[in-house]
């Protein structure tokens, strides 16, 4: 298998007062060349700690971690690889053209039109000449991203990419993803964003409380969906026909509410519907989405302390307990 | 190289804007302005005070701006996690270290020129039958100083790299109110056959480990020119030597703590 990151048995533990805490624990992960891949946990799942070793900032305790074939903080991979942080700081009184340039010359880059045409690329337009102070959140992620471009990556570490963006903001960042893909680099995208991380990831892995819970492509994952069929004059009996263990009906004065695995073909039940008179209103495929899948995988400790809520956005809480592990 | 350099030219941009800095600069210029109007209130000759003064205002406002600065570079850029995305390209943690070491002695040399360039002005309105060879034996102090004061940052950066910046203000400017007021005392004991062995092995240890920055004060020749030094050059060149050895010893030190750390 052609991989841009493997960790086989990853596991990084750290000292604290009440002993030995593992935040990272036995961690197997596969991403592909070419893909982009989807990195998901609660808050304090051991994310950005993952993240952290593979770019070499930290070492794991045990186990094994390579990018692009090369044991991670290798330097030579850094040549081939970028890393756009959650909520870039950038040197304040710098230009977006500036602080391009200074990242272009930690890869001994000095072609400033390279600089300016990144800065065109990410829709900086002439802005990149003011001082970054200047800048709203989605001009520095701009600015973040044409960073991460200078050095033509293979591979792409994109830490919460569209946290707190405005939408229009938060769709270019979305399609400059996807234009990464498809000129071929690998995307490895930590993200709370479940519906972007759904609609542009090709592969994901949930941890949680550092450990692998699941991996695999999204269409797996997220096979096992459901088809709600509603009808109208439907008689009392037709209800009894179709009980199952894995299916849900309700019936009342006449209207019929089926909920039924995707596995299992509506065709019979909508024959039977119209045979007795009745007439199908609906037949709606319910896909399964990631954020169910997410809320199962965490479901029982982080949901019912309440780190689970809407689209899981409270990063500042993450890091304080990342932080705190760390420490 | 280009590494360093560039990661040097950026910390001087961010640290000569630094409010806190620029605060402490301030202070030290405006003493150097009012100077001349304190030296009256002394009664020594008014060349005196006015050399002792300035220079002292120089020295201390120079250690203050060397550790300030220092202390904080390496936290920072945690605290905002600028390191991560430097960190990422291919730069070692080495010439992070070392950069950010230069940019913070480019940066307290352009204040200090500074400072220095206002002491000659000062000195010339006041001396103004004072040669230029009397200008350049004042600036000959503030030289030294910034020797001094690069050392005393190479300690601080040896410092941050795994004390907090309060810690680290404190360890630094303890080794410098140790190296400047009893380096001599340690210096006289290690050399003294007639002290305990106990007493002068502790005295060789502290006078090695801490650096002596009292010997980089030349303001005695300055204000007395009767007492000249054996070979001039010879000394300057001795502490520059000494300097830039310590400075070694601090930042390999600094460096293998700062290549283990998990930042």
């Amino acid at each position: 298998m052609n991989l841009a990151i493997e960790t086989k048995k990853l596991t990084k533990t750290y000292k604290t007062s009440s002993g030995m805490q593992s935040v990272v624990k036995d961690l197997d992960l596969e991403v592909e060349k070419g893909e982009i891949f989807g990195f998901l946990g609660p808050n304090g799942a051991g994310k950005t700690t993952t993240i952290k070793i593979l770019l070499g900032i930290i070492d794991g305790t045990s186990g094994e971690a390579n990018v692009l074939g090369r044991p991670a903080g290798d330097i030579e991979s850094h040549k081939r690889l970028s890393y756009l942080p959650e909520k870039p700081y950038y040197y304040e009184h710098m230009t977006g053209l500036e602080i391009t340039q200074f990242y272009a010359s930690l890869f001994g880059i000095k072609d400033k039109e390279l600089c300016v045409n990144l800065l065109n690329r990410v829709n900086l337009g002439n802005d990149y000449n003011r001082p970054i102070s200047q800048y709203s959140k989605g001009m520095q992620q701009r600015v973040g991203l044409a960073q991460s471009l200078l050095n033509d990556p293979e591979l792409l570490f994109l830490d919460e990419p569209t946290g707190g963006l405005d939408p229009i903001a938060h769709i270019e960042i979305r399609d400059l993803i996807l234009k990464f893909r498809d000129e071929g680099r690998t995307v490895f995208i930590s993200s709370h964003e479940l519906s972007d991380v759904e609609r542009i990831c090709d592969r994901v892995a949930i941890i949680n409380k550092g450990e692998m819970v699941h991996q695999g492509r999204l269409d797996d994952l997220l096979s096992g969906g459901r088809i709600e069929v509603t009808a109208d004059g439907v008689p009392e009996n037709l209800a009894d026909k179709f009980k199952g263990d894995d299916m849900t009906l309700s019936l009342r004065a006449g209207r019929l509410i089926a909920d039924l695995p995707d596995t299992m073909s509506p065709n019979e039940m909508i024959d039977a519907i119209r045979t007795s008179g009745g007439s199908v209103v609906s037949v709606i495929p319910r896909r399964k989405r990631l954020e169910d899948l997410f809320l199962e995988s965490v479901s029982g400790d982080n949901l019912a302390k309440g780190r689970v809520t809407g689209k899981m956005t409270d990063d500042k809480k993450a890091d304080t307990k990342e932080e705190e592990v760390s420490s | 190289m280009n590494v360093i350099l560039s990661i040097a030219k950026t910390t001087i941009g961010e640290a000569i804007r630094r409010r806190v800095l620029l605060i402490i600069l301030l202070i030290g210029v405006l003493f150097l302005v009012i100077a001349p109007g304190l030296s009256v209130l002394s009664a020594r000759s008014s060349y005196t005070v006015l050399v002792s003064f300035t220079l002292g205002v120089i020295q201390l406002t120079s250690a203050v701006i060397a550790i300030v600065l220092t202390v904080y570079l390496l936290p920072n850029e945690v605290e905002r996690r600028t390191i991560y995305t430097i960190l990422s390209k291919p730069v070692y943690r080495w010439q992070f270290l070392l950069g950010k070491y230069l940019g913070a002695v480019g940066a307290l040399g352009l204040m200090m020129a500074l400072m220095t360039g206002i002491l000659v002005l000062v000195f010339k309105i006041m001396q103004a039958e004072a040669g230029m060879d009397v200008v350049m034996t004042l600036a000959r102090a503030p030289m030294m100083y910034f020797v001094q004061m690069s050392l005393l940052a190479a300690v601080a950066m040896f410092f941050s790299t795994f004390a907090s910046p309060i810690v680290n203000f404190f360890l630094t400017g303890g080794v410098y109110l140790v190296g400047t007021l009893f380096s001599p005392v340690f210096q006289d004991i290690a050399g003294n056959n007639s002290v305990n062995a106990m007493v002068k092995t502790a005295a060789t240890v502290i006078h090695t480990l801490v650096p002596n920055f009292a010997q980089f004060n030349v303001q005695n020749t300055i204000i007395n020119s009767g007492s000249q030094l054996r070979s001039e050059q010879m000394y300057y060149l001795q502490m520059v030597a000494y300097a830039i050895a310590y400075v070694a010893v601090f930042l390999i030190g600094g460096m293998m703590i700062f290549d283990r750390k998990e930042v």
